[in-house]
């Protein structure tokens, strides 16, 4: 039956879809709402009350910039490294590509809890420790291998001879690079970036045991959540999600080169 | 002076040689064509005259400089890819600006040239477009127009007309053989397909498995191949080879004589499909062989023949009366006959 696609497809929309309406409408709704039972499933009455809560609690805006500048540094990490070691990877074979891609994958294969409490010893001994930059490297260590690879098939879907015309037009190869593989490989880097964006805000185990005062927003709200009152809760599970959803709306169309799919 | 000199170049990848030291030598102004089948090293010679490819061993002279080890941008070439390699994300104008940007030429200067080659290319219209606007013609055109405006002492092809359909490649080899004698640059081009390299070629290097085997004018290439593999591997049909016995330094085939370069034992005779008469009765000087396939070609009549077990063909006028299975006699045109050795392939 054709009808089946579709009840499928909505069955798995709404799955993923009702919880974040229901956080999103919790979230801007007044408390009495949020503890009303049973839930109105339409806003009865929207308020900012909720939010404005959120934010008033102390720390809160600190934890946020805390997360900005892990995310950023992330970011930055992720690019700087990711991006040559993808054009690398791309444009020159060399003994070992391949089980350099499989051992790429590979670094995502120990978990984070595993490494999570001989990485806090050792960030204690080198003083990285509950440092924005100690817990930026780690989550550059999850973002990277999605960085190289991403990167990689997206200097391999510009073609080398585009490079090539540039060296013969009078272009060194950084030039090249600048002039005519950066505009090209933008808004697939975009996607990394944001990427590695996400994945860095997100995050809450390794930013959690690395930090003491300097938490991110992830781990300050995870040590804040037993002990506050519901609203807050919702409000901050808002304020989580909206990133992570404003970035599949940007690279929606991205994500089929982060799967590889575009590409043979 | 844009003259380009390949001294013994040796080109391995790995374990594969794929050039065995070759020498070239083209003239200031010349349009030297590299031809050959793929995996030839054609493409490779010319991406080491580019500076794309260094070479395993050897020297590339550009002009008199020595540029063996110089990157591209150093050379003084230009370059147009197969794909063409136009940059997507810039405009026509920005695409053949480009070189003269990197040259720092002033403003009005680049505006210009950009002008001048895009008259010369007819792309005036499209300067403001991006190339995926572009058909494919057009795009040919802007590679060209924008390795031209650098005004380079030598201008490399890379099979420059092999991605365009049939009907357009015509039209731009025309245009093509029209712009370089205008513009009188020395150029290098490298194509698979013999017509092209007849057509536009002051001279034609043949290259087969990393050497060239026969260096020389489209004609004396086409009537005087060096091999049986230049030979059959230029002109369409292909240069038919019978094998025959010379006996006192004579070959006979039925009342065919001809002096023989070798005064016994076997030999290849080398005749073109166009140089052989076709008579529906023996004749003075002809030889026997049975038909057996026609083909109607329009401008003539392609008859694919059979004579001891060896297949040829030969060309009839458009309203010669033939029918498979029939007995026809043949006879080569004056001078036309070439011997070549039967193990080596070599021209006698």
């Amino acid at each position: 039956m054709r009808v089946w696609p579709w009840l499928l497809a909505l069955a798995f929309t709404l799955w993923v879809l009702l919880p974040i309406y229901l956080i999103a409408l919790s979230a801007f709704s007044p408390r009495e709402a949020v503890y009303a039972w049973p839930k109105a499933f339409l806003p009865g009455s929207l308020s900012l009350e909720t939010l404005r809560f959120f934010f008033g609690v102390e720390g809160v805006w600190r934890a946020t910039a805390t997360s900005l500048v892990v995310a950023g540094l992330t970011v930055a990490f992720s690019l700087l490294l990711g991006a040559p070691a993808g054009y690398a990877l791309a444009r020159f074979p060399f003994p070992g590509r391949d089980a350099f891609r499989v051992l790429l994958i590979l670094t995502r294969a120990f978990p984070i809890v595993v490494l999570a409490l001989p990485l806090a010893v050792l960030f204690l001994r080198v003083g990285l420790y509950d440092t924005p930059l100690g817990v930026a490297l780690v989550h550059t260590a999850l973002t990277l291998p999605f960085a190289v690879l991403v990167s990689a098939s997206l200097f391999l879907s510009i073609p080398k001879e585009l490079e090539e015309a540039a060296w013969t037009l009078g272009c060194t190869r950084t030039q090249a690079f600048v002039k005519v593989v950066l505009p090209l490989a933008l808004p697939g880097l975009a996607a990394t970036a944001i990427f590695a964006f996400i994945t860095s805000w997100n995050e809450v185990f390794a930013a959690s045991v690395l930090t003491l005062q300097n938490k991110t927003l992830t781990a300050y709200l995870l040590t804040l959540l037993d002990e506050s009152p519901l609203p807050f809760k919702f409000a901050g599970g808002f304020f989580l999600v909206v990133p992570a959803l404003v970035f599949l709306f940007l690279v929606r169309r991205y994500l089929f080169t982060l799967w590889g799919i575009s590409h043979r | 002076m844009g003259s380009i000199r390949v001294e013994n170049v040796v080109k391995r990848f790995g374990k594969v040689e794929a050039l065995k030291g070759v020498r070239l030598q083209v003239q200031d102004q010349e349009f030297l064509v590299l031809l050959g089948p793929s995996g030839c090293g054609k493409t490779t010679l010319l991406r080491i005259v580019a500076g794309l490819e260094t070479p395993t061993q050897g020297e590339v002279y550009i002009g008199e400089r020595r540029v063996t080890h110089l990157p591209p941008r150093l050379r003084g070439i230009a370059m147009v890819f197969q794909n063409y390699a136009i940059f997507p994300h810039l405009t026509v104008y920005e695409n053949v600006a480009f070189g003269l940007r990197m040259k720092r030429r002033p403003e009005a200067a680049i505006r210009q040239k950009v002008r001048e080659v895009a008259a010369l290319l007819r792309i005036e219209e499209l300067l403001e477009r991006y190339p995926a606007q572009l058909s494919g013609g057009q795009r040919q055109r802007v590679a060209v127009a924008r390795a031209l405006a650098v005004e380079p002492e030598v201008l490399l092809m890379d099979e420059p007309l092999s991605n365009l359909d049939a009907l357009l490649r015509l039209e731009m080899r025309a245009e093509l053989k029209r712009l370089l004698k205008e513009t009188r640059t020395t150029t290098l081009y490298v194509t698979h397909d013999q017509v092209e390299a007849m057509s536009l070629a002051d001279r034609i290097a043949v290259m087969r498995q990393g050497e060239i085997v026969q260096l020389g004018t489209p004609t004396e290439i086409y009537h005087h191949p060096a091999d049986t593999f230049v030979g059959g591997f230029i002109g369409n049909p292909p240069m038919n080879f019978l094998p025959v016995v010379a006996e006192g330094g004579q070959v006979v085939l039925d009342g065919l004589r001809l002096p023989s370069p070798a005064e016994r034992g076997p030999l290849l005779l080398g005749i073109r499909a166009e140089d052989l008469e076709v008579f529906p009765e023996p004749v003075e000087g002809g030889f026997a062989a049975r038909v057996l396939v026609v083909e109607p070609l329009g401008p003539h009549l392609q008859l694919t023949l059979e004579r001891e077990g060896t297949t040829f063909r030969a060309l009839a006028d458009p309203g010669f009366a033939a029918a498979p299975g029939a007995t026809l006699y043949l006879r080569p045109k004056e001078g036309r006959v070439r011997f070549f050795h039967p193990e080596t392939g070599k021209a006698l």
